[in-house]
């Protein structure tokens, strides 16, 4: 792979986790839908932990494992420290996804709407 | 010696995950278990204090990885000041909610005090920590539990609050998680410490991104201005003992986790402004709405804003004297308004909408409940010869060491507006005619010995200051020596 190939690659990426991220913000703060708030919030997760990912990459890297061929290859091995972290990250997205969902069910059956303007009791 | 750090954050998390287990042998467990984990922490944690203060910090290294490759925590006589003082509250709360749900269902008993572990696990944590993902994975757990504590009764508006809660809490984890991405492709690591030393490398730019995503992301925990939405439903929603716990624990370990990031980690230019004047605002605008509310917990959840606010501005005025005021608060806050609540809920107890007015002629049926909650009153406001007198005092010299006229008449403006309400409160209590068809409900013994604990303590305190100011000059001195913990963490002799 030559060398502006792998720079195209690498801001795509970046360019696509931006994206993402904002999308995700997009849908969280404009739309009235309680289902599309909790996607969202998914998706700007999503986009973070993309980035975070592509950031540890090196070019022609390989996975940070000591396997037989491999002994040597310390300095080509991809930081595992952003893949450790972002595999925390998604199942902490997971979580807080489910216990939105829930509320989500719980506030349907209060209120019979998803609509989030319908939904005010609470104000300041 | 009683045990090691560690031991804080591991035990509270094991006995949540055995409490449904503990419950099939015997059900009285999942209410006893609790209680011992919170009693056994305090004196843990009391012990370790005490060791700390005089020997200085212990680093325990988890794993064997030592700093700055593994996750550490660090037991300093700031973060154990501030780990005692959550666990007794802890106890406190425990003892309050002892016969939380007895006669009514098993199951809610068994959630409750499975989230109250979670939820104590995780502000531990967050002060304990020296790591900053971990700092990230415990705020998780607090904020997780919190959610599922808020939304705990199914009858009132709680999963509203409890929504806006998460919504909140999901997007600040998501910066805190892209701040955290910073830091680490910048300087390579995660370690508290190893970035302190780190951070005159970074790159400006880089930094003040990595600050303001942090402060956006911990100011919500924190409760500070805009960011506190959230905060007053999620106090009136939730059980009345977790509003105490979210007073007097999580709100704590936020503010925790703000200092250690703009004392410890970062040395940008005008942080410490940036905290007063955010401090400033958050006092004003959360007690003019104190002063419009008219239910109760609301009026309570916004006095509690505005003390986190106080804090920010006593933390913000940057000198030892302003951090030992700002800690004296933290201390008094951690007090005063977990008996607030605690005897707040009594004087509403039966009532739906908790309207302030319903606690008319409370003095006559339950007098005991009416004069803590008075005491307690008295007390946040500054009034002497209670305990809040003392953090208010120190919070204007500290203030008046650095000229900050205008900062004083603010803060002795905005403690005649608390005064105000408090007395309304107070005065509605004793001087008015309780309303036909209101049933005054007796508290429970649970719950009478821990107001008057609380009220006690207020008035020791209130007495004999120097009781406690000399550990809070110590843990001020700690939170202010940031090459001696960052000495401390890294250069750890095995």
């Amino acid at each position: 792979m030559d060398e502006s190939l792998f720079k195209y690659i690498e801001f795509s990426i970046y360019g696509a986790s931006i994206l993402l991220i904002l999308i995700g913000l997009y849908g969280a703060l404009v739309k009235k839908s309680l289902i599309k708030i909790v996607i969202g919030l998914s998706i700007v997760d999503a986009g973070v932990h993309l980035i975070f990912v592509a950031m540890g990459y090196i070019r022609g890297g390989t996975a940070p494992i000591f396997s037989p061929g491999f002994e040597n290859d310390a300095s080509r091995m991809v930081d595992p420290i952003p893949q450790a972290l972002v595999l925390t990250a998604i199942v902490i997205g997971f979580a807080v996804t489910a216990v939105a969902l829930s509320l989500v069910i719980r506030l349907y059956k209060h209120h019979d709407t998803l609509r989030i303007d319908e939904i005010k009791n609470l104000k300041w | 010696m009683v045990g090691t750090p560690v031991l804080l954050v591991v035990i509270p998390l094991l006995a949540a995950f055995l409490i449904p287990l503990l419950g099939m042998i015997w059900k009285e467990l999942v209410r006893i278990i609790p209680g011992l984990v919170l009693l056994y922490m305090f004196i843990l944690s009391a012990t370790l204090l005490n060791q700390v203060l005089h020997t200085g910090p212990i680093v325990e290294v988890i794993a064997g990885w030592r700093p700055p490759l593994g996750i550490n925590l660090v037991f300093s006589p700031f973060s154990g000041f501030l780990v005692t003082l959550m666990t007794f509250i802890g106890l406190m709360v425990w003892i309050y909610s002892y016969r939380f749900k007895q006669n009514v269902d098993f199951e809610p008993a068994k959630k409750y005090f499975i989230l109250l572990m979670m939820l104590v696990t995780g502000s531990v944590g967050i002060v304990l920590t020296g790591d900053i993902f971990n700092l990230f994975v415990f705020i998780e757990i607090v904020g997780i539990s919190a959610y599922a504590l808020t939304a705990f009764y199914t009858e009132r508006n709680s999963a509203e609050a409890a929504f806006k809660y998460l919504f909140m809490g999901a997007l600040a984890s998501t910066f805190l998680l892209l701040a955290i991405m910073i830091i680490y492709t910048q300087l390579g690591t995660l370690n508290m410490a190893d970035i302190a030393s780190k951070m005159p490398e970074m790159n400006t730019t880089y930094k003040i991104t990595a600050l303001v995503f942090l402060l956006t992301a911990i100011g919500i925990e924190a409760e500070m201005f805009p960011l506190n939405g959230w905060a007053a439903d999620a106090y009136t929603e939730s059980p009345g003992p977790i509003g105490a716990a979210f007073a007097g624990i999580v709100a704590k370990a936020g503010v925790y986790a703000m200092v250690r990031i703009i004392f410890t980690m970062f040395d940008v230019d005008g942080t410490m402004q940036f905290m007063l004047y955010i401090g400033l605002i958050t006092l004003i605008v959360a007690e003019t709405t104190a002063l419009r509310q008219d239910r109760l917990k609301r009026m309570l959840a916004y006095s509690s804003i505005g003390q986190m606010g106080l804090i920010m501005v006593a933390f913000g005025i940057g000198t030892a004297e302003g951090v030992f005021a700002a800690l004296f608060l933290m201390f008094n806050h951690a007090i005063i308004k977990p008996l607030l609540f605690f005897s707040g809920s009594y004087l509403v107890y039966n009532s739906k909408d908790k309207f302030i007015h319903e606690t008319n002629g409370m003095g006559k049926h339950i007098p005991i409940t009416s004069i803590l909650f008075a005491l307690g009153a008295f007390a946040i406001v500054g009034l002497p010869p209670f305990a809040g007198f003392w953090s208010k005092l120190s919070i204007l010299t500290a203030a008046a060491d650095e000229n900050m006229i205008i900062i004083i008449a603010l803060i002795l403006i905005v403690s005649i507006i608390e005064l105000v309400y408090y007395l309304r409160v107070v005065n509605r209590i004793y001087f008015f005619k309780m309303a036909e068809g209101v049933e005054p409900k007796k508290p429970t013994l649970n719950a009478l010995f821990v107001m008057v604990t609380l009220g006690v303590i207020i008035l020791l305190v209130g007495f004999y200051p120097d009781a406690i100011t000399g550990v809070l000059h110590k843990a001020s001195g700690d939170l202010l020596d940031k090459t001696k913990y960052i000495q401390d963490v890294l250069l750890l002799n095995p």
